[in-house]
């Protein structure tokens, strides 16, 4: 089971999913190149401007696992990147579990993304104009979390860091991306995670992914937000379970 | 304290929902306090602010319990945007499951201004870096082009030098043989002047070749040869330049000890200085030439009669075409002193010149010790 982190932040979006199917699945976890504490030296800003350079490494590390007929679990953006490895090498994944998936954040002619062109406009300007906001200024002072100790504080040093200028160019290529059209290719099997009030994929996003991808289950998670891996993990797992254990 | 509070406070619930707030943010942003209540913080937030939100803002508040100093943009009910700080904590009950979130924003307009003027100042310096990586690479390119154009130069005078010397020696043999069938007397004088002359082009050719070479990398190099005597050599040369210009040439030798040098070198060290006095000494006084060996030193000394050289001539006397304040008829290339002071290096010994109203006189001295055992021990 591959588990991959959305535009922000890294894997340690998962340390609250993960865990819960170590003893059925050989769990495999990763942080994309650019974010929490993958090799920058690693970063080609032109390989990186689209989507496909990272489904391209999710297919590399399939390949270098030995991977076959895996179950890919993505949240937010990497849900796109992780049909566009499964179009690539169908082999891989026999299933995929998509987290508050989006194919496209902008609207368009009959299709509501949830944001307008110049929404986007306005975030990239604001990447561009104000990074200290969005990333060296963000770095925040690290603290033990009573409420967590099992978070290594090490674990987390580098969660929600990034290089300025990577971090822009992961938005650019996350939230100028439109994949509607690689959805009907999906042949694995695959189940949709939805939150409630979700402004980044709203319903009606995770609707159109449902309908586009023949044979996918949709499940309306009761939970806010964009991340229910961190603020709602019980239910994702216990909505992923069924799902995958149908496999076995 | 909490209504009155000079920083806004929130009270979310556990999914983001705004419980409660003070005055200071409903002045800030303008809005009701009944038409806050029931929003969810992030409706208050601008669009790349809601992005944030979702993407950092949660994600490290869930991780850590809390987050501080986060950079966001309210959105007033006119549309305006008014930046600010956050900090949150999280507030978890007994089984861990989280009950509420509480928030306090602070203004930050200055320190947004400072934060994006500090972010154009490092921009326009890397902008600035740029420009000058880009001019020190045209500098680079530039210093290049001029540095193959000297090589081609030096390169050309090296082949031109070396292309002139057969013609030259053919011309010499001529006037050789021509002076052997010759008898008017005006023809063999003719004859001698052009052989001498063919001699002192010779010697000047291999200056420019010696100068090329040098200036190429390959230096000066030497053909040690101790067996032989040096003082035929040097008579030679004496012989050739005599017979040539007519000119008076006294000199004495005492050559007791065998020395070891390039005996061609040692010849062309001493034409050049012979040639030097010939062409700037006075016409009629005798150039007197000394050598000898003594004390384990072989000391070469060339003097003329005639206007002293000027100190400040003095000091570039060995570089490389100095050509002093002389009279245009008396210019050579002012390689002659240059190839000599190199040739006296090469041996490990000295080129010193000394200049008063009654004589100019060019000193060269070396040691006897073979120069390739000292070279051997460094």
């Amino acid at each position: 089971m591959l588990f991959a982190h959305g535009f922000g932040c890294d894997q340690n979006m998962w340390r609250f999913v993960a865990p819960a199917f170590q003893s059925d699945f050989r769990t495999v976890l990763f942080d994309h190149v650019g974010s929490g504490r993958s090799d920058l030296s690693a970063y080609e800003p032109a390989k990186y401007a689209s989507l496909r350079g990272y489904a391209d490494d999710l297919v590399e590390i399939g390949r270098e696992l030995g991977l076959r007929d895996a179950v890919f679990v993505g949240h937010s953006v990497s849900c796109m990147i992780g049909v566009l490895a499964a179009i690539k090498a169908p082999d891989l994944f026999s299933q995929l579990v998509l987290v508050c998936p989006s194919p496209r954040y902008i609207d368009d002619v009959g299709y509501r993304g949830g944001f307008t062109a110049a929404d986007i406009d306005e975030l990239l300007v604001s990447l561009a104009d104000n990074y200290m906001g969005w990333s060296a200024a963000m770095a925040p002072a690290i603290m033990g979390n009573p409420e967590h100790p099992e978070l290594g504080q090490e674990l987390t040093e580098s969660f929600c860091r990034t290089d300025p200028e990577i971090a822009r160019a992961f938005a650019r290529a996350t939230f100028t991306s439109d994949n509607r059209a690689d959805l009907p290719k999906v042949s694995a099997r695959t189940l949709i995670l939805q939150c409630l009030d979700d402004v980044i994929a709203p319903q009606e996003v995770g609707e159109y992914v449902h309908r586009a991808i023949a044979g996918s289950e949709l499940v309306i998670l009761d939970a806010t937000g964009h991340c229910p891996n961190l603020s709602a993990p019980r239910q994702v797992v216990a909505a992923m379970r069924p799902f995958v254990d149908n496999l076995a | 304290m909490f209504e009155n509070a000079p920083c806004a406070l929130l009270s979310l619930d556990a999914r983001g929902y705004i419980v409660r707030t003070n005055r200071a943010l409903t002045a800030w942003t303008g809005y009701a306090p009944e038409t806050i209540a029931g929003k969810r913080f992030l409706e208050l937030l601008s669009v790349s602010g809601r992005i944030f939100h979702e993407t950092h803002f949660v994600p490290l508040l869930r991780m850590h319990g809390s987050a501080d100093e986060i950079a966001l943009d309210l959105v007033r009910a006119d549309g305006t945007h008014l930046p600010v700080l956050v900090n949150a904590v999280e507030e978890r009950d007994g089984a861990g499951e989280l009950c509420s979130i509480r928030v306090a924003i602070f203004k930050a307009t200055e320190r947004r201004r400072y934060e994006r003027e500090l972010v154009a100042a490092q921009s326009e310096a890397r902008m600035l870096q740029g420009q000058l990586e880009i001019a020190n690479v045209a500098l680079e390119r530039k210093l290049g082009e001029e540095r193959d154009l000297g090589r081609l130069r030096e390169e050309f005078i090296a082949v031109l030098g070396h292309d002139l010397r057969n013609p030259l020696a053919s011309t010499r043999s001529g006037a050789r043989l021509l002076a052997r069938e010759v008898s008017s007397e005006r023809a063999t004088v003719i004859l001698t002047h052009m052989e001498a002359s063919t001699v002192r082009m010779s010697a000047l050719i291999d200056n420019v070749l010696d100068f090329a070479r040098g200036r190429l990398g390959g230096g000066i190099t030497l053909d040690l040869a101790a067996s032989q005597p040096l003082e035929p050599v040097l008579r030679q040369v004496v012989d050739e330049l005599r017979y040539g210009t007519g000119r008076e040439i006294l000199t004495d030798f005492a050559l007791t000890e065998p020395v070891a040098c390039d005996h061609q070198r040692i010849a062309q060290l001493v034409s050049n200085l012979l040639g030097n006095a010939l062409t700037h000494g006075a016409e009629d006084q005798p150039i007197s030439m000394t050598a000898r060996t003594d004390s384990g030193v072989l000391s070469i000394s060339v003097a003329n009669g005639g206007t002293p050289i000027s100190p400040s001539a003095m000091e570039h006397l060995f570089q490389p075409f100095f050509r002093g304040g002389i009279q245009p008829s008396k210019q050579g290339l002012g390689l002659g002193l240059h190839i000599a002071s190199e040739i006296a290096k090469a041996h490990r010994g000295t080129l010193v010149a000394q200049s008063s109203s009654s004589e100019t006189r060019f000193t060269f001295s070396m040691p006897l010790t073979d120069i390739g055992a000292e070279e051997h021990d460094g």
